[in-house]
């Protein structure tokens, strides 16, 4: 029995070395197509955001003629994107471009990445500037903010009191939204005034209740602001069961399908988001372009093809505003 | 070896050879799949890649097996990562402590962890199941508490990165490592008394007390073992992506024990090797990173995992209820008549 398995070890490590040789050949022929392959990483593959970025990235591998690989984490392993990229590394990928949910982990591996001469863009989430080509950059917080102020004047006439529900007072992107938001209103709408802004923990629940406290604590409320996610649909549950649907309205920055519920009811008016197809379908062109030398560092413009010439800032290629869904599209949309 | 348990031992011997073979041509099944139908899985680098990318499951696996053949298990092993992986980070960032200095502060911790395991179950003769499942928690908790849940720690110096990400004479770094301790702990479990004493605690513990056999020491040192290793497995870890953060290592015992238990190790105790725990490793890890490289969808890889986990129990489960099964149906008849 022994020798038995003695044999087949030597056997099967003989076969192993023979073939060996057999890759090298196979890589060469591989090469020779010369399609440029581009890897796109989600934070999460299972999120509707990123599915529906995926459609616009589907769109634009296909009119360019590239292969796409769509490949990221389904469980909360924080070493997953690593090694997802280092695969893509020793696969040969052209260019990587990701989302990237560990900034600090995940912009080593790119680093690397950028080492063995592979091109990378990060989207929706930068990494360390020092790791990436351009950074697809989905809205600024001008323009995120200016977009949701302008909105909250539009609905109440420019004036009228009205409340933000936020994440944390601590969060540094939103924080940075609060400040342009103050910026814009102190600027344009001398008419509004800001009564308030509570905290919600990025939880629905505690956006509701808090949202019932300022409907109570402040009677002449016109509009609720959510800028975390989780906020919008438990701003508009609380507005809903205080009966006050109409009369306070309620906006935010959250995804269409989470809202679409409350914006048909009329109690939410407007939710602010970019459309992700399109941002997307600007990741794969400009990983396209930065492969195939036509996007340089230090460019101030970029022909985006269909989405039509965009912005570059630094070393960011900007979107553009963002897309307001309401009652007239939010039907369109899936995510 | 040893001349009463021979028969018995000739007859697990028998399996367990069976049960490694048959994992070791699954794995070059693997092997030859992958290369014919992957982009450039059959090379150097990426023979590396699957070695940096299984080090720290493996090493839990390799510490997993000690344990699981005393009949017991440590659930806590990957929670203990994640703590020992933001203690490190903090020593060094907050303490101040010089890298050397904090890695060997860690893998102190790590055994001080795992003596708390060890305590509990060795002195307290509390279920491992439940006093791990309880460290699991707590270990998780801690650093999640410490850190927040946000606090990541990061802006290594190159030089200790290069445990995670360069090579060495060869391999990558943390490779060595790896080896070190697979070698340290198969001569442990198979050519000591050490080894010995874990089989004879996992057939019969309390025949292993009353043979005279100090069961509670040896019971605390396989937990002990697991806490310093998951520590040395938190460092490496810590290399490898350039950062500590409280969600490190999350899930990985159990992959540690579906490698172990793939391996040939009953989970009952008594039973098992460690080369079989090194070649469940490797069939895991061959099969996840095989999946990309031949552009299938990896979540195939925990579907395959488990049809294989189940697949290689049943193909050596079979000849020993092929062979009950005869006995079987002659007395079985008799109590059916009356």
């Amino acid at each position: 029995m022994k020798r038995l398995f003695s044999l087949a070890l030597c056997a099967s490590l003989a076969l192993l070395s023979a073939c060996n040789k057999s890759p090298e050949s196979g890589s060469s022929t591989g090469s020779g197509a010369k399609k440029l392959t581009i890897a796109l990483m989600p934070k999460s593959k299972g999120n509707a955001y990123f599915i529906s970025c995926k459609a616009g990235a589907d769109e634009a591998a296909k009119d360019l003629g590239v292969e796409l690989l769509f490949d990221g984490p389904t469980e909360p392993d924080p070493a997953k994107q690593n090694e997802i990229i280092e695969n893509w590394i020793t696969l040969g990928v052209d260019v990587i471009a990701a989302a990237c949910e560990n900034k600090e982990g995940i912009s080593t591996a790119l680093k690397k990445a950028r080492e063995k001469g592979i091109k990378v863009v990060t989207y929706d989430s930068d990494a360390n500037p020092n790791s990436r080509d351009f950074f697809i950059n989905q809205a600024t917080p001008q323009g995120i903010a200016q977009t949701l102020m302008d909105e909250a004047a539009r609905l109440t006439d420019s004036e009228g009191e009205f409340a933000i529900i936020t994440a944390s007072l601590t969060a540094a992107n939103m924080n940075e939204w609060r400040k342009n938001i103050e910026a814009r209103l102190a600027e344009k709408y001398p008419k509004m005034k800001l009564v308030d802004t509570k905290p919600c923990d990025d939880l629905k629940d505690k956006a509701q209740a808090e949202a019932t406290n300022l409907l109570s604590a402040n009677p002449n409320l016109k509009l609720i602001m959510a800028i975390c996610s989780p906020a919008v649909p438990g701003a508009a549950e609380a507005v809903k069961q205080a009966g006050k649907t109409g009369a306070v309205k309620v906006i935010g920055l959250g995804l269409p399908s989470e809202n679409r519920k409350y914006v048909r009811e009329g109690v939410t008016q407007s939710v602010v988001l970019w459309k992700t197809k399109d941002l997307g379908y600007l990741t794969i062109k400009a990983a396209a372009d930065l492969a195939n030398g036509k996007l340089k560092p230090g460019a101030k413009e970029f022909d985006a093809g269909k989405l039509g010439t965009l912005k570059i800032e630094g070393d960011s290629i900007v979107l553009g505003q963002p897309f307001i869904f309401n009652d007239s599209n939010i039907d369109q949309f899936d995510f | 070896m040893s001349k009463p348990e021979a028969s018995h031992r000739h007859k697990v011997g028998a399996l367990l050879f069976r049960h490694e073979t048959i994992l070791l041509l699954v794995l070059l099944a693997e092997w030859f799949y992958f290369n014919a139908v992957g982009r450039k899985f059959g090379t150097l680098d990426n023979t590396f890649d699957i070695m940096r990318h299984s080090a720290e499951i493996g090493l839990l696996a390799l510490v997993m097996t000690p344990i699981i053949l005393t009949g017991g298990i440590d659930l806590s092993v990957g929670s203990l990562l994640g703590l020992c992986a933001i203690l490190f980070g903090k020593l060094w960032r907050d303490a101040g402590l010089p890298l050397p200095l904090a890695a060997a502060c860690t893998l102190l911790i790590g055994l001080l962890a795992g003596g708390l395991n060890a305590v509990l179950i060795a002195r307290l003769r509390l279920p491992a199941l439940i006093v791990t499942l309880g460290t699991y928690s707590l270990f998780r908790g801690f650093a999640e508490a410490i850190t927040r849940g946000v606090d990541t720690f990061t802006n290594f110096p190159d030089s200790f990165l290069a445990l995670g990400q360069q090579h060495f004479a060869g391999l990558p770094t943390q490779v060595w490592f790896f080896l070190a301790v697979a070698v340290g702990i198969w001569l442990l479990v198979h050519r000591t008394t050490f080894g010995r004493s874990l089989r004879a605690i996992g057939f019969a513990p309390e025949g292993a007390r009353y043979a005279g056999l100090a069961v509670e020491r040896r019971l605390a040192q396989a937990y002990i073992l697991a806490g310093i290793v998951a520590a040395l497995a938190a460092i490496i870890y810590t290399a490898r992506l350039g950062q500590a953060k409280a969600d490190a290592g999350t899930g990985y015992e159990l992959f540690a024990i579906t490698a172990v238990v793939l391996g040939g190790t009953s989970i009952f105790g008594g039973v098992g090797s460690v080369h079989g725990t090194l070649l469940g490793v490797a069939a895991i890890a061959v099969l996840n990173n095989g999946l990309v490289h031949a552009r299938q969808p990896r979540e195939m890889a925990g579907m395959l995992t488990g049809a294989l986990l189940l697949a290689a129990l049943s193909a050596s489960a079979l000849p020993k209820l092929l062979a009950k099964f005869r006995p079987l149906r002659h007395s079985a008849a008799p109590p059916s008549s009356p």
